[in-house]
């Protein structure tokens, strides 16, 4: 399958989705004035690449947002929510949600994230972004 | 306006702390320019990460609330919107704006707002996660996100968050909305 590279804009986060690497990263701010429209590409890319047939290589994703609005926030949850239904279905996959040191919102997000979706692997890192 | 009222203008602005506001058509553009100005005001005020970032989420919040359910009163002639950051003498950051809304979504947006400020912190944040996981919010045809908007606003302010509805004239199709929120 083919990798994903969006490049970050103001509004919206770089998008670098290697699937040949089973590496996932997803970094920036994202606030664009469509969010659904911007998501709902890259949700239905990991999806396509979680549901195809792989070999049982161990993924890796990487969430290193700085900040997202409120529109964005649901599809952000949306793609762990189908990393979580891909863990639960045997799939070997490793969550990373970074957060700077100062952000409690960043940090309190990933631990909800963890709260709910307990059957995927989410290490919540505090990182100081430049 | 006259001199004499723009220096009336000018000098209630400093009076009030202002650091940034505006007023005119909000596009994803003018939010982009506004976000840019923004960050290099409060850069240059020396304010430090947490507010940076409340002030910064509030201001994305409000302006793109005023472009989704705003622009549309431009074609009745309404003022478009309006919004103003500034520090109050106590230290602490604010953030208000104001737009035109349609008379008949005005029960709609009370019946958000209100609830939110006689809620605790913890009360704000536990709403947000239950409006985080609900889906049914798909449904909802006036909403043009996540229904999380206002509840983001209260989230990040360290005080209710107050608001207004103001009617100019008793026949007209829009009111006006004003919303303030103290970081």
């Amino acid at each position: 399958m083919e990798n994903l590279y969006i490049p970050a804009t103001n509004e919206t986060p770089e998008i670098d989705f290697r699937f040949k690497d089973h590496q996932l990263h997803m970094s920036g701010e994202s606030y664009p004035e469509n969010a659904m429209a911007f998501f709902a590409p890259i949700r239905a890319s990991l999806n396509d690449y979680l549901s195809s047939a792989q070999p049982a290589a161990a993924v890796e994703a990487h969430f290193a947002l700085k900040y997202f609005n409120s529109s964005s926030t649901k599809l952000i949850r949306s793609l762990i929510a189908l990393m979580h239904d891909s863990a639960q279905a045997g799939k070997r996959i490793v969550t990373h949600w970074y957060h700077d040191p100062e952000d409690d919102m960043m940090l309190e997000f990933g631990q909800d994230l963890k709260d709910e979706f307990r059957m995927l692997d989410i290490r919540v890192v505090a990182m100081e972004t430049a | 306006m006259n001199l004499s009222h723009f220096a009336d203008f000018c000098e209630q602005a400093v009076k009030d702390g202002i650091l940034f506001y505006y007023t005119g058509e909000f596009s994803q553009n003018v939010i982009g320019a506004m976000s840019d100005t923004l960050k290099q005001r409060l850069d240059a005020a020396g304010v430090s990460g947490p507010a940076r970032r409340k002030l910064f989420s509030a201001f994305v919040e409000m302006s793109q609330n005023i472009m989704h359910y705003a622009n549309a009163a431009v074609h009745a002639g309404g003022r478009i919107g309006a919004l103003a950051i500034g520090r109050n003498g106590d230290n602490k950051y604010y953030i208000v704006c104001g737009n035109p809304v349609r008379c008949e979504h005005v029960e709609r947006i009370r019946g958000k707002v209100e609830p939110l400020r006689s809620m605790t912190v913890d009360e704000i944040k536990a709403a947000y996660r239950e409006q985080l996981r609900n889906d049914a919010h798909d449904q909802d045809a006036i909403s043009r996100g996540a229904g999380l908007g206002f509840l983001t606003v209260a989230r990040e302010s360290s005080e209710p968050i107050e608001y207004q509805i103001v009617y100019r004239s008793a026949d007209a199709d829009y009111a006006e909305f004003y919303l303030r929120a103290a970081i």
